[in-house]
């Protein structure tokens, strides 16, 4: 290893160059002179060094005229004064003969392949000079026939040259081992699980091998490696709070492909089938196109003059019959930082009021509130590239490889690294067999298992008092809790055995590093804030907090819902965290705004609902949130909406909600727009428009702009420089923060003037000055004290990788011919004891309503447990889940529903949901 | 010697020196523990417990013994590999896939005498700070996979394994681990990735250095089956007397495994150096068969560079240049080097004039074709190009051009893989192109012509990406 101040050289074909630690021969030719110089078919950036092809073989000599030895530049480490020659006779004949040997196998149709001018192999084959191959037709593998059988992957293993990069991609990048090499030698050949198709294998469709595999061997139906796109854009995907950098290819108006850029800080090479594949919803013919206006009943096709004209009358009549609090607003996590600074903009200053939310409240609202208790700020104190650096991963309430995959990748690969895994959950997740343990615990007793959890820590003696004593406060009011802790009532709560508890605090704690992770299986419930509180407990007490590879990392699940509280898209705190009722806070907000603001905290968004039915609230404004399919206990949401006198939305599709709108503006998808998204680890990333928005309609930033000034508010056009240069005046974080210095890969808040980031938060010192413990007892949720004895299972949801919420943009793609139903996970002894078989239909009774679902027998939950996901929301899933809600933040209750189970039989004129397949028509192409 | 008696036929030659073999084919021996033990079985494994670990690797390295498996690459110093701040725990592996053509002597140890190699592993074990051991075997080898169980139990329940072994505090445990039928689990890092379960793709070195990170990336030994029970002699004799057998940097004694064209085939036992091929050959094997002439031999496994019959070697004897006649090379390390090939595996193959060196030629590169695993390209498809090109030549169809294509192929894999099947696969094509260029050439048809095939499809479209 090179010392990182010294200036160490080695010579390229007689140059000195500078070298770096850790290069390779390669990466430092590719460094200085170009990738592409010293040719390479198995080798590939976002690759281990793999060693096998040969052609990136160099000369090299200790000195200019000593005597010479070929390596493989690849995986061969850099010495200081290395002499590297790179275009000796013998290598050239060396690098010659081997793509020789490579083209006897391959098929000759280069001018009709899919990846002709974009293909390795061919690049190779120029630069090397091949003119004639010396061997006659032989035996080859020309024959092989198309795998065509998934709905995204392709493979063509005629055009394999077996350079394994798909087998490493599956592996190093994905994690899934999907792909394989079968047979040696000249037999050698790409298999996919046990020699099936790509729709028969386990396959999650990630496509890193397609994009690895240097020719078209593995490609997409969007044959996406094509040179037919003429234009290329970067930008970040809106499918989850991980923040996927892509690189969107187009020609004309037109999306052709997707691919994920390499060197990306967030996703290098790497993301999902959602941000790689599921993009043809944009152009859908179920977009919306015309602004819809409900005269007597019925929507009608009218201008955009004439809807804001129309809407600007109404919240005006509203505005001035009933006062500013009468009017609403829930902005959208999916949207932009600008639109949604923006839109509590045109609330607050436009209509008067802090009846602000977003959809932050029914996911992540209790991390925000929890980690501002305790630390200061509600957000990932660390980074995900810290899982480099850590020891021991947490994992509490979130299913990573299901909802964030490309980092739920990253963790899958470090636990199989050796890193330490705990998985607090109470499924079976994918992570499970990765992991040192499983805590798997009744849904809804996060509180009495980490409070365990804390107290074998504490018992142990393995807590960091010097951390506490110098950053912490309260620490003495928690140990008094831990000590008052009554183990048997917690175990007997929880459910799982306290040996394995403890076994795991104290890997936790002894670990060097160790870092958190948590999702909604933690914020859902009626103690989320609390648990979370709890959690930033056990960061502190172990000293795990303001270093690399530490930390409580919410793993958030909308791209932009860090970004849309960050905006001040929450009733009580404006832009940027300050809260609305603060005297000098409130007159900051008045003088910026030039408009006077109102001082009193607004409805959250269950109140807003509540107002509603109650007739206080008159109109609601939705920027791209499906409220009638997405929140809990429906009947109630829609009774809202029909309460309402006045409703506008802005979306892309007509979804359930806009089907009770007044005003529906038809808004663009993040294709056709620019702003900025900040993903879960603080990172503002830009998001760059790739194609025009749809004829008729427009980025949800713009409708704001216009709408702000059709009622008197002077707000310049949108830009997004200028709405970041605004924004950057206000959140005190943002300060330092310009559109053009955010470059490629963003920058992470707090960002310091010159754009300069912060990658660990608490360096030192909290941002609230000291750590705030607290302690609190677990309380069992009123949905289960009220229901449990009529209802004995407890329902819990969660996600698939393949679908996003309410599937609105992903069962307009390929995706919805991946997975075609939710349906419910029931233990075999449950399943027995009900006479319930895997594919019966299953109805689930709650004290609100019943929903009838498919089974599917695994032991993946807990006997007592089932589960379902709600991406199908004809299932109507959340006809049964509860009204209750976090105490601290209204947070709905997703996680824990009582329930009773029953097997059905398929009886005419019953609507059985579960099966029904969506029609064909639905998906595009 | 005198008080062993031998299978009839079976007894050894009076040139051997018998050691590893002492207990092969031996007229009243089995493989129980019982029969080991009354001959003074695992004595030196107490004797070992007694030193230091480290005292035993000096000993080792004194005695100066080499790799048997084919690298002749001294043992204790590649025990001293073994990164000295190392954490991790250690494995020490056998490779007992011994499957390099030509060679036969470790599957006698294993069926004949298994506690002698448990004992040397045992005490190789202690050396290096394993815990635990592998005896990786070829799935070739069912019998003798069956026999190492049997014997590693009764060796356990004997306290000569498992935990606190002789009440010394050492604990060990041996798995054997059976292949599934590659040539390439013979490569160290082939047989580390198989043992993880995985394709037996070798590593890359660097980083993948088997000392460093082998088996689960933890620091590893490998040695092969007959090295291992060298240790046991060693300790037996000590390092010093030890290296008084065989020849200066040449020490101890190897199984030489002698087939082809010679009356008697066979194994024997010899002092390293101490017996020339022709005496190899001649005497101990007893001769060519009837008629015949030498006209080639492969001097240490089938990947051995061919050596020919009459050949002269000028190789350094002092300080001098010294002429040295195939039959007159003896049969160690150095000297095979010297004369451009190597000791390998001890498989000595011996061609007489009867053979076409066509069909000799076509045959290994029928077997590397066949056993290559295809990771490195140069190899997957120059091994079959080799066999492609040495078919032809057997079938009379040979194009004047072919045996330079040939040569080409060969040498544009050696050296150029990531691991040493790429010589092993090329070197025997090199050397016979080498040493019998007119006699392949021989073998070509001037009548067919030289295949060149234009891409010019290809090339059309990769100038159009250029």
């Amino acid at each position: 290893m090179v010392s990182l101040t010294a200036k160490t050289v080695a010579y390229i074909d007689g140059s000195a160059y500078e070298m770096e630690p850790g290069d390779t021969i390669l990466k430092f030719v590719d460094r200085h002179v170009g990738r592409g110089h010293v040719p390479t078919l198995c080798d590939a950036p976002q690759l281990e060094p793999y060693g096998a092809c040969r052609v990136c073989s160099v000369e090299i000599a200790l000195t200019a005229d000593g005597p010479r030895r070929v390596v493989a530049s690849c995986h061969t480490p850099l010495t200081e004064n290395l002499h590297i020659f790179t275009e000796s006779k013998n290598v050239r004949d060396l690098r010659r003969n081997i793509v020789e040997l490579v083209l006897t196998d391959h098929p000759l149709d280069c001018l009709t392949c899919e990846v002709n001018g974009n293909c390795e192999l061919q690049t190779v084959a120029a630069k090397v000079g091949i003119r004639k191959v010396r061997y006659p037709e032989g035996k080859n593998h020309l024959d092989r026939t198309k795998d065509l059988s998934h709905p995204y992957m392709t493979s063509d293993l005629s055009k394999c040259i077996n350079c394994s990069r798909c087998v490493r991609a599956c592996d190093e990048v994905q994690g899934q081992m999907v792909l394989s090499m079968h047979g040696r030698g000249f037999n050698a050949r790409i298999i996919k699980g046990l020699d099936t198709s790509f729709a028969e294998s386990d396959c999650v469709s990630c496509g890193a091998c397609a994009q690895a595999c240097p020719t078209s061997a593995i490609s997409d139906v969007h044959q996406s490696k094509a040179i037919e796109a003429t234009d290329s854009t970067r930008t970040v995907c809106t499918y989850c709070g991980v923040g996927c950098n892509l690189e969107v290819k187009t020609k004309g108006n037109e999306v052709l492909g997707i691919t994920a850029p390499v060197g990306a800080e967030v996703n290098n090479a790497h993301t999902c089938l959602k941000g790689r594949y599921a993009f043809k919803f944009y152009n859908h013919p179920d977009r919306l196109r015309k602004p819809l206006v409900r005269y007597n009943g019925h929507f009608e096709e009218v201008s955009w003059d004439e809807a804001y004209d129309y809407i600007a009358k109404r919240l005006g009549e509203i505005k001035t019959q009933h006062g500013p609090d009468a009017i609403a607003g829930i902005s959208s996590a999916r949207c932009t930082n600008e639109e949604n600074y923006l839109m509590q903009k045109f609330i607050r200053a436009v209509i008067g009021t802090n009846n602000i939310d977003c959809c932050a409240r029914v996911c992540h609202s209790p991390t925000a509130f929890g980690m501002q208790k305790s630390f200061g700020t509600g957000a990932a104190t660390n980074s995900v590239v810290d899982l480099q650096y850590t020891d021991c991963i947490l994992i509490i309430g979130a299913n990573p490889t299901e909802g964030h995959p490309v980092t739920g990748a990253k963790i899958k690969q470090r636990l199989m690294k050796g890193v330490t895994g705990i998985v607090i959950d109470p499924r079976r997740i994918e992570l499970v067999p990765y992991a040192k343990h499983h805590l798997q615990l009744r849904p809804g007793t996060n509180v009495a298992l980490l409070n365990m959890f804390a107290y074998y820590i504490w018992e142990a003696g393995l807590v960091d008092r010097e951390f506490i004593e110098k950053r912490c406060e309260n620490w003495a009011d928690f140990e008094n809790g831990l000590r008052s802790l009554d183990l048997d009532e917690l175990e007997r709560i929880h459910g799982v055995d306290r040996e394995q508890v403890k076994a795991a605090a104290l890997d936790y704690a002894r670990a060097e590093a160790a870092m958190e992770f948590h999702g909604l299986g933690v914020t859902e419930h009626s103690q989320g804030a609390k648990t979370v509180m709890l959690i930033a407990n056990l960061a502190m007490m172990t000293g795990n907090i303001g270093r690399p590879g530490c930390g409580v990392n919410p793993l958030r699940g909308q791209n932009n819902v860090q970004g849309a509280a960050d905006m001040g898209c929450q009733p009580h705190q404006g832009a940027g965290y300050m809260p609305v009722d603060d005297p000098q806070w409130h007159e900051t907000y008045e003088k910026f705004y030039g408009m006077p603001v109102s001082d009193e905290i607004g409805y959250k968004i269950p109140q807003m609902f509540e107002a509603a039915r109650e007739g206080k609230l008159k109109a609601l404004w939705l920027m791209g949130e499906d409220v009638v399919q997405t929140d809990p206990n429906s009947e109630a949401v829609k009774e809202a909406m029909n309460a309402l006198d006045f409703l506008v939305v802005q979306e892309i599709f007509m979804t359930e909600t806009a089907q009770y709108a007044d005003v529906v503006l038809p808004a663009a998808s993040f294709l056709e727009k620019s702003g900025t998204f900040t993903n879960a680890e603080r990172r503002v990333q830009r998001v760059q428009a790739a194609v025009e928005p749809l004829p008729g309609t427009k980025p949800d930033g713009q409708i704001l702009v216009e709408i702000m000034n059709r009622m008197g508010y002077p707000q310049p056009d949108y830009t997004p420089e200028g709405m970041l240069a605004e924004i950057a005046q206000i959140v005190p974080f943002f300060k330092g923060a310009t559109w053009d210095g955010l470059g490629d890969n963003g920058k992470q808040w707090p960002i310091q003037e010159g754009n300069v980031g912060t990658a660990i938060m608490h360096v030192g010192q909290f941002k609230r000055g000291l750590g705030k413990f607290h302690f609190f007892p677990f309380r069992e949720s009123e949905e289960l004290v009220a229901h449990g004895k009529e209802f004995p299972f407890i329902l819990t949801t969660g996600r698939l990788l393949e679908h996003y919420n309410c599937g609105t943009m992903t069962r307009r793609t390929g995706n919805g011919r991946i997975v075609t139903k939710d349906v419910l996970a029931v233990n075999p002894a449950d399943a027995a004891r009900k006479g319930i078989e895997d594919g019966d239909h299953v109805r689930i009774v709650s004290a609100r309503g019943e929903v009838i679902l498919e089974a599917q027998v695994t032991d993946e939950v807990k006997p007592g447990v089932v589960f379902t996901t709600f991406h199908f929301p004809e299932h109507l899933v959340n006809n049964v889940t509860s009204d209750v809600h976090c105490d601290d933040t209204l947070c709905p209750e997703y996680k824990i529903t009582a329930v009773d189970i029953e097997k059905v039989l398929d009886e005419p004129g019953r609507q059985v949901h579960s099966s029904r397949i969506v029609p064909a028509e639905v998906f595009a192409k | 010697m005198a008080d062993i008696n031998y299978l009839p036929g079976k007894e050894p030659h009076a040139r051997e020196h018998r050691m590893i073999f002492r207990n092969v084919d031996r007229a009243g021996w089995d493989t129980s523990i019982a029969t080991y033990l009354k001959e003074g079985g695992y004595e030196q494994l107490k004797a070992a417990l007694k030193m230091e670990p480290k005292a035993v690797t000096e000993e080792v390295k004194k005695a100066g013994v080499r790799g048997r498996g084919g690298a002749g690459f001294p043992a204790g110093l590649k025990w001293t590999f073994i990164p000295p701040n190392n954490t991790k725990p250690v494995y020490l592996i056998c490779n007992a896939d011994e499957s390099e053509p030509g060679t036969f002597k470790d599957r006698y140890i294993i069926h004949q005498d298994p506690h002698q190699l448990i004992e040397g592993m045992a005490i190789a074990c202690f050396a290096v700070g394993a815990k635990l051991a592998y005896i990786y075997i070829r799935e070739e080898f069912p019998e003798g996979a069956k026999i190492l169980e049997k014997a590693i139990a009764e060796a356990r329940e004997k306290g000569f394994l498992g935990k606190n072994i002789q009440g010394t505090g050492f604990d060990l445990e041996i798995y054997v681990h059976r292949g599934a039928g590659a040539y390439i689990c013979g490569e160290e890092t082939g047989l580390i990735e198989s043992l993880e379960g995985k394709r037996p793709y070798p590593r890359i070195k660097p980083p993948y250095f088997p000392a460093a990170m082998g088996l689960y990336l933890c620091p590893t030994i490998v040695n092969n089956v007959e090295t291992l029970c060298h240790v046991k002699h060693i300790i037996q004799m000590g390092g010093d007397e030890y290296a008084k057998l065989g020849t200066p940097n040449n020490t101890g004694t190897r199984i030489l495994c002698v087939s082809g064209d010679v009356q008697k085939p066979g194994y024997f036992e010899v002092q390293v150096g101490k017996v020339t091929m022709g005496e190899l050959i001649h005497d101990m094997c007893g001769g060519l068969k009837p008629g015949r002439k030498l006209k080639a031999v492969i001097p240490g496994g089938s990947s051995a560079k061919v050596l020919r019959g009459g050949e002269v070697f000028k190789i350094k004897r002092g300080d001098a240049m010294v002429d040295v006649s195939l039959e007159d090379i003896p049969m160690d390390f150095d000297t095979l080097a010297a004369c451009g090939s190597m000791a390998g595996s001890g498989g000595v193959i011996v061609i007489d004039d009867s053979r076409s060196i066509s069909w000799v030629l076509n045959n290994l590169n029928a077997f590397y074709a066949h056993e290559s695993c295809g990771q490195c390209t140069p190899c997957r498809e120059g091994s079959l190009w080799m066999k492609k090109i040495t078919d032809r030549l057997v079938a009379g169809q040979g194009a004047p051009g072919d045996i330079d294509t040939l040569d080409s192929v060969a040498r544009q894999i050696d050296g150029r893989t990531i691991c040493a099947f790429g010589e092993a696969c090329s070197w025997p094509t090199e050397a016979f192109v080498a040493k019998f260029r007119d006699e392949l050439v021989a073998d070509t048809n001037p009548g067919t012509a030289d295949a060149i095939v234009n891409r010019e499809t290809l090339l059309a479209a990769a100038n159009l990406a250029q």
